[in-house]
């Protein structure tokens, strides 16, 4: 088992180093002065070349890369190009923007995906089995951004029951931390973003139960439980169980997926998260942000893997020796 | 030897018409795979006849009979679906749309299952270290954030069709790897290639001709989904506003729809490029699930 953990953490540790190197040229390659972006043309090209020492684009490519990767291993993401403060300040607000509506969106996708999977899974008749076939694979063909419009179209322009987008009204400021996320204010700004993605996320988890029930149901087993006397609900929980590893196994590559995704869900809502803060690096050339958040995205997808893989070897032995 | 050879060649070509038969009765057997496929086969008729369909230039500012621009016109004779905040017709971009969103579709779905199925058969069968290879640069596909890639990647090359299509392909072939890889390990152990590779037959023709039709089905399957994730993806871009701007797209019209305010009330402009795209992906899922249903004999008991 210490040899499988060890010989999987390097593996992870090593993907990353490519990743990150991978980035680092991507961005470098990447035509376009940041300097431009910043400062104005008139500027001389003197204190255009100063700034861009300030910024060490003018030491060789391979030093810049050294620094970086000696910058990173300290936790220090540098300073932001375009805002002329330290990356991580700025990164870590969005990241905790875009978590504020990514977690509780994918707990509510899981457990109303759950309960429907175990609906559209265990009860028969045609009508019901048709809606399980047709409801996941319409909300799956839904593009989220489309999605987004039409509920701000509905509830927002129509029926101006929710904001037309952003985190909070203008003029609202929280007295501390707590306050900013437990507000009403929030609350109201975060229901149709939030709402967006848990529909846009609803169709995997439901579709792993129902399958997963379809094909328990009517195994030798469920039917001694039912023999017993057990009622229908318990029979349900323990055909149910088996199909819980495959739904967080979803859960947890699905994460890492959303985390890069929800750039479009945030671009229709205003929100002002990671996804948002990646476009604006890449197009005003800010590569130290733009890197970081690339960096960040990865480390939370191999992490979450990993730990998965980990669980595995720890539930089933024959992944170890494999 | 050459007539064995054309033999050979024409036996090639009846062994695929006989399974794209086999394909269309299977979907044709399954009522949501019919309903699939008649929609796709709407889509490919509106993609060929648009010239025809169409009913104004689609670039063209329309103006009103008193000679203003016909800025956000409701549904109406002389323009079935409205017009654009630019005066544009919005059924004309609609019809003219689909063609470029039917070859987004179909050439991700090719590259997808082509590259995919190639890596997922090599690495299965011959493991060691080029399974391992491959298997680490599938992970480092995983890895990458996939939308803010494909923003670098656009702003690098510029935003035109191929680059996307190009550049998607390039990513998402990882899934059918993975799955075309597990299924060869147990094809791989099966007693006639076992028997195949005993009697001499080269790694190409052990891989190609006897390994290779048990995947094709998987394959298939991620072909559909290849082109599904093609064309939402290529909208996703063109909606954040890195696809081209001189080319129409679903994705487009939104994004202008968006930017210009317009989704306040402009629903002929907003509803319909994306009923199209949910109409059209769903149609692929709808395939796909007919598939594994009717491919896989222990669902389709249920």
């Amino acid at each position: 088992m210490r040899r499988y953990v060890v010989q999987r953490l390097l593996q992870n540790v090593f993907l990353l180093w490519v990743l990150i190197t991978f980035m680092f040229v991507l961005f470098r390659l990447l035509p376009g002065d940041p300097v431009s972006i910043v400062v104005s043309a008139e500027l001389p090209e003197q204190a255009r070349a100063a700034l861009r020492k300030s910024w060490g684009l003018d030491r060789p490519l391979g030093e810049q890369y050294v620094a970086y990767l000696g910058n990173l291993v300290q936790g220090n993401f540098g300073l932001s190009f375009q805002h002329q403060k330290p990356v991580w300040g700025i990164l870590s607000e969005k990241l905790v923007n875009t978590l504020v509506l990514m977690i509780p969106a994918t707990l509510l996708a899981v457990v109303v995906g759950v309960a429907g999977g175990m609906y559209f899974g265990w009860k028969r008749g045609s009508r019901v089995e048709r809606l399980g076939v047709l409801l996941p694979a319409v909300i799956r063909g839904i593009p989220s951004f489309w999605l987004g419009i039409l509920l701000l179209m509905l509830f927002s322009y129509g029926l101006d029951w929710f904001p037309i987008g952003g985190m909070r009204s203008i003029g609202v400021e929280a007295r501390s931390p707590w306050q900013l996320y437990l507000s009403m204010d929030f609350l109201w700004h975060l229901t149709l973003p939030l709402l967006c993605m848990a529909i846009t996320s609803l169709p995997e988890p439901l579709l792993i139960m129902r399958s997963s029930l379809l094909e328990t149901r009517g195994e030798d087993y469920l039917e001694l439980i039912e023999a017993k006397g057990a009622s229908e609900a318990r029979v349900l929980f323990h055909a149910a169980r088996g199909s819980l590893l495959p739904v967080m196994t979803w859960v947890v590559h699905m994460f890492g997926y959303a985390m890069a995704s929800t750039v479009v869900i945030e671009m229709v809502f205003a929100w002002p998260g990671l996804g948002r803060e990646i476009i604006t690096a890449v197009g005003t050339f800010d590569y130290p942000m733009a890197q970081a958040a690339f960096f960040l995205i990865s480390l939370v997808i191999i992490t979450l893997n990993l730990l998965l893989d980990l669980c595995y070897g720890l539930l089933d032995p024959r992944v170890v020796i494999a | 030897m050459s007539a064995l050879h054309a033999e050979r060649g024409s036996g090639a070509v009846a062994e695929l018409v006989y399974r794209a038969r086999a394909v269309l009765a299977l979907f044709w057997s399954d009522g949501y795979g019919r309903f699939g496929l008649c929609v796709l086969c709407v889509f490919a008729a509106v993609a060929v006849l648009c010239p025809w369909i169409a009913t104004h230039d689609p670039w063209v500012n329309n103006t009103r009979p008193d000679g203003t621009l016909a800025r956000l016109n409701g549904p109406s004779a002389a323009h079935l679906l409205g017009t654009t905040y630019y005066g544009q017709d919005v059924f004309s971009q609609l019809v003219l749309a689909t063609p470029q969103t039917l070859l987004v579709g179909v050439v991700t779905a090719i590259l997808v299952g082509f590259i995919g199925t190639n890596v997922g058969l090599i690495s299965g069968y011959f493991g060691g270290v080029v399974d391992d290879v491959l298997m680490r640069i599938t992970d480092f596909f995983y890895a990458i954030p996939f939308l803010p890639f494909m923003m670098v990647v656009v702003s690098f090359f510029g935003t035109s069709v191929a680059v996307v299509v190009g550049s998607m392909s390039l990513v998402f072939w990882r899934t059918a790897a993975r799955v075309v890889r597990s299924q060869v390990l147990t094809v791989k152990q099966r007693p006639y290639v076992l028997a195949a590779r005993a009697s001499g037959a080269g790694h190409a023709r052990i891989i190609y001709r006897h390994i290779l039709p048990n995947v094709l089905p998987l394959s298939f399957l991620y072909l559909l989904f290849g082109a599904a994730w093609g064309v939402l993806t290529e909208s996703s871009l063109s909606f954040i506003g890195l696809g081209d701007p001189n080319r129409l797209s679903w994705g487009l019209m939104l994004n202008q729809a968006f930017a210009t305010g317009s989704i306040r009330y402009a629903w002929w402009w907003v509803v319909p490029p994306g009923a199209a795209l949910t109409v059209f992906m769903v149609s692929l899922y709808l395939l796909g699930r007919a598939f594994e249903e009717q491919s896989s004999p222990r669902l389709r008991q249920q």
